[in-house]
């Protein structure tokens, strides 16, 4: 009696879950009906649309490197340290309007401000830059990746880091040559879930980064810019463009999205 | 020479031992009675909240756990990608220390780690070895075992061999054990319970 009630409980819920989770998936779905049916239209994955889409994967695995290069640490440090203030401080840039993000960049590296002028002094600059483009994919993936890896190194057994630090060695050291060769599962998995956030950023690039001016993507704008850019019409080929472009887009960011699901399942 | 006197409240538990003595010493207690909590404060890995701990004289209670030459040996401590002899001289490469290859051969002779292969592939009393091994080979001033020998085969003759090489190398050793007639191979027996340690010899 006990047991049949617990499964029809279970089969509300899977109804439930389910529902909700297809009203998830309906603007996806719809952008591949229309895109790739009714208003599919060769503008839509003209040369432009491809190039756009070649800087934003370059971009984002790009970026996705920098957080594994700079943010594993933080990451470790997190797990290990428990310390609040810094676990609260890294969503900070994640919870804020996104566009606020490139803003501060711009006047980062204005020629208004000493750190601008410092920053071109050494010849670096991130307004319609590659480096800018980065820069923000760095800032608005970083914090998903630290959050993906901080509980992968909170599940680790401590045993081998409290063995190695007692023969004598550091946190880093500890960090770097125990911790690291057996987290090879979670890295991966955290910075393709690091890159597919990173594929999906628009509103700090489209101010930092709305188009990029170095080889070899000159004029060339990210993806989520040039299928905005078709919708509003700065460019043309229209509403059926826009639609055609994000469905391809979906196309290759999914098989990402769903790597990064499989290599957590595995790790 | 391992003095501690460790006041610690951990929710409802409270470790309040004291244990000062060197060589072999055998420390037993039912589960909860605070043997891991112990060793984990000589570790430097349980910050107290009063008390103190002085390994060979010098007072480590405010150091790190790398500097306190205080190993913690558990089932799970083992650097799973290594081989087993890259792994049995890492402390000792950790700390550019030379040790005679002599040693380390009679260190494997002893302790019976006669099989070669990656650590994470071993079974569990085979890793075992190669972890104690390890914590010998890399010179600290003290070993701390928890239950870390309850997995190897002939336990009491290795027991035996780890004993005699660690006195040989003057490294004083803590092992907790659910079995009290282990007290019997050991030079000190200390038996806890509801946080407190009472020496027995």
């Amino acid at each position: 009696m006990e047991h049949s009630r617990k499964i029809i409980v279970m089969n509300w819920l899977r109804v439930i879950a389910l529902v909700s989770l297809f009203l998830l998936l309906i603007p996806v779905a719809v952008l591949l009906y229309y895109g790739l049916g009714p208003m599919r239209s060769s503008a839509g994955y003209s040369i432009t649309v491809l190039h756009s889409i070649e800087l934003t994967l370059f971009s984002s695995a790009l970026a996705a490197m920098v957080d594994v290069a700079l943010f594993t640490p933080l990451a470790y440090y997190l797990a290990r340290g428990r310390d609040r203030f810094a676990e609260t401080l890294v969503d900070i840039p994640v919870s804020i309007p996104h566009p606020i993000v490139g803003v501060a960049l711009v006047i980062l590296d204005s020629p208004r401000t000493a750190t601008g002028m410092f920053l071109t002094s050494l010849g670096i600059n991130f307004y319609n830059t590659i480096l800018g483009l980065v820069v923000a994919l760095v800032i608005m993936s970083a914090p998903i990746y630290v959050k993906a890896m901080q509980p992968y190194f909170e599940s680790k057994d401590t045993a081998p880091e409290d063995f190695a630090m007692g023969m004598g060695a550091s946190r880093l050291r500890t960090m770097l040559s125990v911790v690291l060769p057996s987290s090879v599962p979670g890295i991966e998995s955290a910075s393709l879930i690091a890159m597919s956030r990173a594929l999906s950023e628009f509103g700090s690039i489209s101010i930092i980064a709305y188009y990029v001016l170095q080889y070899p993507f000159y004029g060339v704008s990210p993806a989520s810019v040039t299928i905005y850019a078709l919708f509003s019409g700065a460019v043309s080929g229209g509403l059926d463009a826009a639609v055609t472009a994000s469905a391809v887009m979906i196309l290759i960011s999914l098989p990402i999205a769903l790597a990064a699901h499989f290599s957590r399942r595995n790790r | 020479m391992i003095d501690v006197n460790a006041r610690k409240k951990l929710g409802q538990f409270s470790l309040k031992a004291s244990l000062a003595d060197g060589g072999f010493i055998c420390l037993t207690g039912g589960n909860g009675s605070g043997k891991s909590s112990l060793m984990r404060a000589i570790a430097g890995l349980l910050p107290l909240d009063e008390g103190h701990v002085k390994i060979d004289g010098i007072d480590v209670t405010r150091s790190p756990t790398e500097t306190r030459g205080v190993v913690l040996v558990t089932p799970g401590s083992h650097i799973p990608h290594l081989n087993v002899d890259d792994h049995l001289t890492w402390g000792t490469r950790l700390k550019k220390l030379r040790i005679p290859s002599e040693r380390i051969s009679t260190v494997k002779g002893e302790l019976g780690v006669d099989f070669t292969g990656r650590v994470s592939e071993l079974s569990q009393g085979m890793r075992e070895r190669v972890s104690l091994a390890t914590a010998l080979l890399s010179c600290p001033k003290a070993i701390l075992i928890d239950e870390a020998f309850s997995n190897i085969h002939n336990r009491l003759d290795f027991m035996a061999a780890y004993r005699k090489l660690a006195a040989d190398a003057r490294v004083d050793v803590i092992f907790s054990t659910q079995d009290r007639s282990d007290g019997s191979h050991s030079d000190h027996l200390y038996v806890m319970s509801d946080g407190a340690a009472e020496k027995i010899s």
